[in-house]
Order: structure tokens, then sequence, then C-alpha cells
């Protein structure tokens, strides 16, 4: 069965934070801000929100950002967990509260120092509650428990099944940092990357090296979600969810699910995939922009095979055609994306996928942007949606 | 008259190794050494000093680590040469019981002025990077 | 810290720019022998060129020289500093840092240029001032702020012989410093071990006593890895266990370059391993050069000790004549 959620929900406003290294603020501080960016962009007042939808892993309690702000009565308050898997978990959280009447007008929000504060990074020795430490304990003794570690363990498997080459994964990071080089809020703004620069910077876990990884960032993201009758009285055009999706899938661990038949694949973004188009009545060929969640450059590879813009193996092939370029046939992560504008847990994504929808990112393609994809964070559970203008 | 002989700059070539010297750190090397650079700040000599600082016993000052750094680089290059400049960055403290291990290999090299750049590592065996820097040196034309 | 904190401390601290830490000050000895011979003694450095006076003569110097090295030492306070320092302009903005919480300290470089050799007898002159200090930054020991303060030295002529530049990060720590070790005891790290709990226990303690086991369902016999109560296949919470002969083929591998973590030896490879009782098992390859290892090379697994308190499956590749 398919959910019928199409047109029911409607994102009016976005906001982030400026990104930045070391914020010097509270992470609750650029939660507020966040939010309240949004609720400007929309055209609402604080107490306009009834609802709120974050990450378990966030730190800010909703109560705690509803108090700051003056927001008062919250009737939803929903958390999604698997780190960047729940990106698009949050909006899927959203829309099911304002589908049915659970609450009129949700925030979703993430904000972190996560470059002042706790680093991902630096990996889940420090930390991390009892029942994750089990899960966590069958790989930090053998020192495998870096994010950049796990993603390396999937790529090299998956690289050798398909044959695909460190000129695939050049291309995701380079495409990306050309779009971030022309975006004022992102960390490359301005700066110039060529391969020389990709292939002589330091090894992280191999084949992964330093511009394969994302940024690490201070700085929060917001968006406003309420149903399409208030959405057609504020300020902005409006942005519909037309389907989103999660999925954990069969024999599902969070970022290190070696224990399936064949590993190098991402089968809960196949699932969710196929449930965001049947919800949506939309096929690949509809999606016009993409962004696609790149905490390191092979994971937007993977997501291209997933959501059947290609084959399994044939993305490195479609990448340097040229595909995620500005002229190309998906132009993806037009903010910089997490490698090159700010790592705000794919929440700044969803934002830069409203702005493609709306008409208004820093490099907007020029062809038309009827519908845009947006997805989570993959290794774990996760899952995307397909945002378009709303009738 | 020369038993100890000296690198010429036609001797050397960029990518050279340095041979690496395993240094024991003892109690005595870092007191002494503290002493023998006139340094006298106590968690170089008083273990309680060290401790109160969260360091499980005295470290060694930074005027020694730059000092065998030095040796490390004159050792190979003989005493002829001009020792221009040492550069170093700090990583984990030098505690009594620890090995440090000196690496190193020739970067660059003008043969013109017989400068050379040298890139040398001191790792210790229990907490890693101790010291990383360069070394200039004059190499003379000939012995 | 608010923005208003920051403009208090920065519009302090900024003002020591510039400023002396020592007025140019001649060393109370000369260079001199006796400390030479002390320092190289110690640095255990042989260099003639220090040493020995005969050798010297004869070489291009025609003389004995101070080490390089030791530019800083001849104008070094004494004993006293055990005692306190007297009050300059470092020592004010160490104390100005320490009043806004950045009471942590680390050196963290040290740059000498050397531009003329000095000798026995020469004395040498040094004058320090504070040259610079960094925007607020954040580092990984906690946010703070680098200075770096700047010594020339002088010859008795008044002749330049050389410069060190020295810097310093003040930062507010992140946690208090680690508690000594009992008796002074050097806490050598160790990998970091897996919690145990009701799941896995018996499967660690397994490792420990040198054998790998594999869950196996009591009812309908399915293996499975890594442990949990119940069988997905049949639904028993009954089990046993088998132990594996570690056996292997590596199914996938990546060696760990950034970050290195205190208590693992480098280089670092970690692999999926498909077992030959048909479950996968993640563990280290060892025994061979981390290039030397492909997806699909067999291995022979032995548990080690890793240190004072990890035993762990550690794999070599099948044909090397090194596996256990």
């Amino acid at each position: 069965m398919i959910a019928n959620v199409k047109n029911k929900a409607v994102i009016v406003g976005i906001g982030n934070t400026t990104f930045s290294k070391d914020s010097g603020v509270s992470e609750l501080s650029l939660a507020v801000q966040a939010v309240k960016a949004a609720i400007d962009d929309a055209g609402l007042k604080p107490s306009d929100i009834d609802g709120m939808a974050t990450f378990t892993m966030d730190t800010n309690d909703e109560i705690e950002v509803a108090r700051a702000l003056g927001v008062g009565e919250l009737t939803f308050y929903g958390r999604s967990h698997y780190g960047g898997g729940a990106a698009t978990s949050c909006l899927h959280q959203a829309t099911m509260a304002i589908s049915t009447g659970m609450a009129e007008t949700v925030v979703v929000y993430r904000a972190l120092n996560g470059r002042s504060g706790h680093r991902f990074s630096g990996g889940v020795a420090g930390d991390i509650t009892t029942a994750d430490a089990i899960h966590w304990g069958w790989y930090m003794p053998y020192g495998l428990l870096t994010p950049a570690s796990w993603v390396a363990m999937f790529t090299q498997r998956w690289m050798h099944n398909t044959g695909v080459t460190k000129d695939a994964l050049f291309e995701v990071a380079h495409s990306t940092r050309v779009y971030g080089a022309n975006n004022p809020a992102a960390f490359f703004h301005g700066r110039n990357f060529d391969r020389a620069e990709y292939d002589a910077a330091r090894m992280i876990a191999d084949p992964l090296q330093l511009f394969d990884c994302c940024q690490e960032s201070d700085g929060g993201s917001a968006v406003i979600v309420t149903t399409p009758e208030r959405a057609r009285d504020l300020k902005q055009p409006g942005v519909s969810v037309l389907g989103v999706a999660q999925c954990a899938a069969d024999n599902q661990e969070q970022m290190t699910s070696f224990y399936r038949e064949e590993f190098a694949g991402i089968p809960e973004m196949e699932t969710a995939a196929k449930n965001v188009y049947a919800m949506s009545g939309l096929c690949v060929d509809d999606i016009d922009a993409a962004v696609i969640y790149d905490a390191f450059s092979p994971i937007v590879l993977w997501q291209l095979e997933a959501w059947g813009f290609c084959g399994y193996g044939e993305s490195g092939d479609f990448v340097k055609d040229g595909a995620l370029r500005t002229n190309g046939r998906l132009p993806t992560n037009t903010h910089g994306g997490q490698l090159s504008e700010a790592y705000i847990h794919g929440v700044n994504g969803i934002v830069e996928a409203t702005r493609l929808v709306r008409g208004t990112s820093a490099n907007q393609p020029k062809k038309a942007v009827n519908h845009a994809l947006v997805t989570s964070g993959v290794g774990i559970p996760t899952g995307g949606a397909i945002l378009g203008k709303m009738n | 008259m020369n038993e100890h002989k000296t690198l010429t700059r036609t001797e050397v070539s960029v990518g050279d190794k340095l041979p690496a010297a395993d240094i024991d750190i003892t109690t005595g090397l870092v007191v002494c050494g503290a002493l023998a650079t006139r340094d006298f700040e106590p968690v170089h000599h008083s273990k309680a000093a060290a401790q109160a600082v969260g360091l499980p016993d005295v470290f060694m000052n930074i005027l020694t680590s730059q000092g065998l750094m030095t040796r490390f680089a004159t050792d190979w290059s003989g005493p002829e040469a001009i020792v221009k400049s040492v550069d170093l960055r700090l990583g984990a403290p030098n505690v009594p019981g620890m090995v440090m291990t000196v690496s190193g290999e020739v970067t660059t090299l003008d043969e013109d002025s017989g400068l050379v750049e040298l890139a040398v590592i001191g790792e210790n065996n229990i907490w890693g990077m101790h010291m990383q820097g360069t070394v200039q040196l004059t190499l003379p034309k000939e012995s | 810290m608010t923005t208003d904190e920051q403009k208090a401390i920065e519009s302090e601290i900024y003002a020591f720019v510039g400023q002396q830490v020592y007025p140019p000050t001649p060393a109370a000895d000369d260079v001199n022998d006796a400390m030479i011979r002390q320092w190289a003694e110690i640095m255990g450095d042989t260099n003639p060129a220090y040493l020995d006076k005969d050798w010297a003569a004869s070489s291009s110097r025609e003389g004995t020289i101070a080490p390089p090295a030791m530019m800083y030492v001849w104008g070094q306070e004494g004993f006293q500093v055990t005692k306190g320092r007297a009050p300059n302009a470092m020592s004010n903005l160490v104390s100005t840092f320490d009043s806004y919480g950045y009471t942590g300290v680390l050196g963290t470089n040290v740059k000498q240029e050397y531009f003329k050799e000095v000798s026995p007898g020469d004395n040498i002159t040094i004058e320090m001032i504070i040259d610079n200090i960094s925007e607020r930054k954040a580092t990984g020991r906690g946010t703070g702020y680098f200075f770096e303060t700047l010594s020339t030295f002088t010859d008795q002529h008044g002749e330049k012989i050389g410069t060190q530049r020295f810097k310093v990060l003040k930062f507010i720590p992140q946690e208090q410093p680690a508690t000594a070790a009992p008796e002074g005891k050097l806490d050598v790290p160790s990998r970091i071990a897996s919690p145990r709990g009701h799941d896995n226990k018996w499967w660690w303690e397994a490792c420990d006593n040198g054998k790998v086991l594999i869950q196996r369902c009591d009812n309908c016999g399915a293996l499975r890895h890594p442990p949990r109560p119940m069988c997905g296949e049949c639904n028993s919470m009954e089990w046993d266990s088998i132990e594996s002969t570690l056996d292997g083929e590596v199914l996938s591998h990546t060696e760990i370059h950034h970050p290195k973590i205190p208590g693992y030896q480098y280089p670092l490879v970690c692999a999926v391993i498909k077992l030959a009782e048909g479950t996968n098992l993640v563990a280290n390859i060892v025994g061979c050069s981390p290039s030397e290892v492909q997806i699909g090379m067999k291995v022979k697994g032995v548990v080690e000790q890793i240190d004072e308190k990890t035993m762990l499956p550690q794999f070599y590749p099948a044909q090397s004549g090194r596996n256990p």
C-alpha cells in the first residue's frame, strides 16, 4: 500500500544561519536563529508553529526551541533516528503530522556545532549510548571507528564490483566545489579546486581522501511545512511535498551493514525511491534537479543508481558526462552540497531543494525545475522526497 | 685530518632518507636536557608538578627536542655543514619510558648555494608524533 | 562566549601586540666551553665542531662554535623561575587570557633561524616582543588564540645572529586534565574495547580465551553474527555456538590513515572477512603490506594479544608462510 500524502504538505519557509567553523554560540542559539529565519521567510509568527520535527542526534529540545522563540503550544513533536538518515525523515514526520491534522504548521530543524563542538571525524570512541556502544563495539577495537572508515569499506567493494574509478569520485567532489565557489554562504566560496589538489590531499581511509569528505560545520537549517490551504495565503510560492519515504532494509545496521549477501549497495534507498515515485506519480525522467546527500563523494554515485538515473555500476559514466553540472541532465547539489557548502546533516539540502523549485538557487539551472529530489544519508536507514511547485 | 666526513652538495639527492635513530626517553634525559638548556620550569624536573598538569611524569622541554632534531641532522651531514634554521611543530609529550624514533628525508636541494631542507619527524612509541618539522643546512662544495 | 565577551577580551589582548617582553638584555655568561660540553653530552651530540679544538682549528671555521640550537639557552632566566617570574608583557598577556577562562596553555611551534655562528667568548643579547596574536580559533584542545613571540639575538658587535619565533596556544580547556596514573605508572593507551552486555559478553570472553565463536540457533541451526537474542529465521531464543576455524576470504578492506588514534598501531588495515562457516566478521589484516591486501584474498586468522588489555582476531595472508 502506498501512502496518500501527495500535495498535502507544503514547504513555505526556509532558513539557514551563517555557516562557520566556530560559531561562538550555543547549538540552541543556532537552532532558534535558523527557525526564526524560516518563520520570517514564510511571513509567519512564531505562535503559528504548532509542531516540530528534528533528529534524535540534535541536542536542542523542542520545548527549549519553543520557549526561546515564544512559540507557545505544541501539538506535535517527533524525532528521527540514524544520523543523516534523518534529514528527509523529519520532512516525512512533518508531512504525516500535517496530512493527518495532528498539526497545521511544523518546523523541521537541525543545528549543531559540528566543528567547534563534537566532531564526527573523531569517530564513535567518545560518549555514546549503551545500545549503540554494543554495536560499535564490533568495530572499535579494530580501529574502524569513523564515518569515513565505514564508507571506505563499502566504497572499496563497490569500486571492485563495478570498475568505477576515482575519476568519478573526483567529478562528484569537483562539481559541488564549482557550485560552492559561486555560493556566498559556502565554505568553498571563491575558492579554486582542481584535480592536482584533490590527488595531493591526504588519505583518510583508502580509497577516500580529504576532498571526498564533507565539511565539519557549525550552523543550523530549518524549513516550515504547512497545509496547502495555509500556504496559499503566505508570501512565498509554496513548494509541495509530492512524495516522501523512509526505509530500513533487511539486515540493516547503522553504517556497517556488512552482513548482507552483497553489501556493496543501498537496498533501503531503492525501496524509498520506489515508494516516493509511486506516491508522487512521477518517474525518474520527471526529476529536473537534485540535492543528493553527500557526506562522502561515492555515496552520491550509489544514490544516482538507487533512484534509477542509471543502472548499477553506471553512475561513474553518468557523472563523467557532466550530468551533475548546471547544464547537465541532473544539476545536483547546486548549493555546493555538504562537501562544499556546509554539513548541516542534510537539512541545508532541503533548504536548497526548496530554492531550486522556487527558482532562487545561487546556481539556478537555466531549465525549469518543476521537480527536485532531495535525499537523506545512506549506509543507514534512509529516505528521500520529491518536491514540486504547489498547484 | 678528517675522520669526520661531511657530505658535499653533490653527494645528496632529494628523496635521500636519513638513518633513523631510536632515542630512549629516560628521566635522566628529560631532567638533564632541561638543565643543559637552562629551562628550570618545574614540570621538567618535578614529577609532582608534571602530574598537576595531567601528565604521568616529567616531560621533555622544547629546547631539548630542538637540540635532538639538530643533532639528528648534523649526525647525518657531518660537522662542516652550517645549520640555517630549525622549524618544528610540537605534538604529544615525551615522557620517561617511551622510545622516540626520529626519521627524515631530503626534501629540497639547491646545488648552487648548497642549501638542503630536511623533513624530520620524531614519533614516540606510545602517543605518536612528538615533533615534526624541517631543518635547513648548507653543505660544502667539496670536502 | 557571547560576542560582547569576545570583543572585551580581544580589545585587551590585541593591545599587547608589539609590546616588549625583554628589552635588549645581554646574557650573564659569555658563550663558553663548559655549557657547550654539558649540552652536547646530554644531547648525545659528538659533533667535533662543538667539542674538538684541534679538529676545529683545522676545519674551515678555524675554531669551535656553539651549537646553534643553544642560541636561546644563553639568555635564559635561572633557577629563580621555580619561585616565579617577574611580571612582563608575556606574563601579563597570559594573566589576561586566564582571567577570561583561557587557562589552557600549549607551546605549538618554535622556529629558529641562524644568520651567524657564534663561538666561545661571544656574548649574546636577546630582545623579545609579542609579535602577533591570531583571531579566535576552534582547535582540538578547545577554543583559543595563538600568540607568537619574536626573539632577536645579537652578538657583542651588535650583529644579528638569529631569530626565534615561538607560538603558544591559550585555550579554554574542554575538560579537566586527566588525573595522573596511580604511582605515576605510565598509562599506556590500549585499543578501545567493546562494552560487554547480555548479548555479546560471551563472545568477547571467548575471544579473551583465544577463540572466535559463531552463534548458532539451537532450533534451526542458522549461524548468526554479530550475536543477537533471537533467531531471525525461526524466532527461537535458544542458541549455542561453534568455534570458527578462522579460514576466510576478504570481501572488502580499508587502510585507516587519519585520524590516528592512540593505542592503535599503524599501518592499520580493517577488512570484512567471509569465514568458511559462512558468516562475516570485521577484523584486521596483518602480516603483509597494506597494498598487498586484495578483495578475494584468502586469509587465516588467529586470536592475538594486541596490548596489555586486548585480545583480537588478526588475519594473515593464507599463503604467506607467516601465518600462525
